[in-house]
């Protein structure tokens, strides 16, 4: 939990936050979990990247007192590393080879990084409507190379 | 640009590019309909494995104590479930309460990662993981102070035709076990039985093969599918 959000956050201690507030989600919401609905780790997953897309979203991050804290790995490694510890034998990895590689990075880094269709379109230079449609084709590849 | 569906809520939702508002719209559509929960949880699925790609970290020090200074605060109907006052929590904090708190907060977690439910009525007294010769896991036996018994087998064994699993403990661990019921149609079940004291820590639980119908002695013949001893589950 601490890699995925460490990953996301890019910093070590607003990782710890995010996952202190996700077990802390977790404890209080217990009820609500329904096993029919989904798997117990998928929903603790879900809870974990809700709080760091939050954190990410909000202006509220404050500047870090520790520059370890900080996670400097660039950015094409951060993807390229997720990218290549998919095993070559899930579905996941062998659709997304069947991708083009700026959708492939625009996708990835929206699920690894919790970036925004307009951070994708800054750092990629295109306009915001063509990154949305070009992720949704992608995404659409996807489900019906997943189907 | 392509068109808005369902299924490219879906998928904006779970990558994170959804808005605040078509994540809460998709979060009640869920909730009223299994059909849509089902779509939603298979595009989790999809990208799950994603997941298990970041490299592991270690939690750091003092990450237990911190979160159980937080969980130390009582769970009021109007608490808003999205922000965590620490302010608030650090006030309430009390330092004796730490201790169970982060057991049980610890518990909640491994519970949840095994995947187990949580959602038990009546919680059990003792829980036994019977083993086999090998070592292999072959039922998990939670029994309640009555010593209703519910056993669910963690793999299908081999029942010979004309043979029956049956359940038998050892209330007393000097005495002779006691029969607690058969298995009759070779799946998991819940037995219930009268007249045995409370079951306790240690207390010896196994599954026998016994001809059709139970033991004719009424005490253990066959071989033994698998034993263990009762443990207290920490809950």
């Amino acid at each position: 939990m601490l890699g995925v959000a460490r990953r996301m956050l890019r910093r070590s201690d607003l990782a710890e936050d995010a996952v202190q507030d996700a077990l802390v989600l977790v404890w209080r919401r217990a009820g609500q979990f329904d096993p029919a609905r989904g798997s117990a780790k998928g929903w603790l997953y879900t809870i974990l990247r809700n709080r760091c897309l939050t954190m990410l979203r909000s202006e509220e991050r404050e500047v870090t007192s520790d520059a370890a804290d900080v996670d400097v790995t660039p950015v094409p490694e951060v993807l390229a590393s997720a990218y290549g510890g998919l095993d070559d034998a899930t579905g996941l990895r062998q659709c997304l080879d069947r991708l083009d590689g700026p959708t492939r990075d625009a996708i990835l880094a929206s699920y690894v990084l919790g970036y925004s269709h307009g951070e994708i379109a800054g750092r990629l230079d295109s306009p915001l409507g063509t990154i949305k449609a070009r992720m949704r084709r992608g995404l659409l590849k996807l489900r019906e190379c997943l189907s | 640009m392509t068109e808005y569906s369902l299924e490219v809520m879906i998928d904006e939702v779970v990558l994170g590019l959804a808005s605040d508002a078509d994540c809460a719209k998709l979060d009640r559509m869920a909730a009223e309909d299994p059909a849509v929960a089902a779509l939603l949880e298979r595009a989790r699925l999809r990208f799950a494995p994603l997941d298990d790609t970041a490299a592991p970290q270690p939690l750091p020090e003092g990450f237990w104590n911190r979160l159980t200074d937080r969980l130390d605060v009582p769970d009021g109907p109007a608490a808003p479930a999205e922000i965590v006052e620490l302010d608030d929590v650090r006030a309430r904090l009390a330092r004796w309460r730490r201790a169970t708190y982060g057991a049980v907060a610890a518990t909640v977690l491994l519970a949840f990662l095994a995947g187990w439910s949580l959602l038990t009525p009546t919680p059990p007294l003792v829980v036994t993981v019977l083993l086999d010769a090998s070592g292999g896991a072959v039922a998990l036996v939670e029994s309640a102070p009555d010593n209703t018994t519910r056993i669910t087998l963690l793999e299908q064994p081999a029942v010979p035709s004309g043979q029956v699993m049956q359940v038998w403990t050892k209330p007393d661990d000097a005495g002779p076990p006691v029969s607690l019921g058969l298995l009759a149609d070779g799946t998991s079940e819940t037995l219930t039985i009268r007249g045995l004291t409370a079951p306790t820590a240690r207390q010896l639980y196994e599954i026998t093969l016994e001809p059709a119908g139970g033991s004719p002695t009424n005490l253990p013949t066959g071989p033994i599918l698998g034993v263990g001893r009762a443990n207290d589950p920490v809950i």
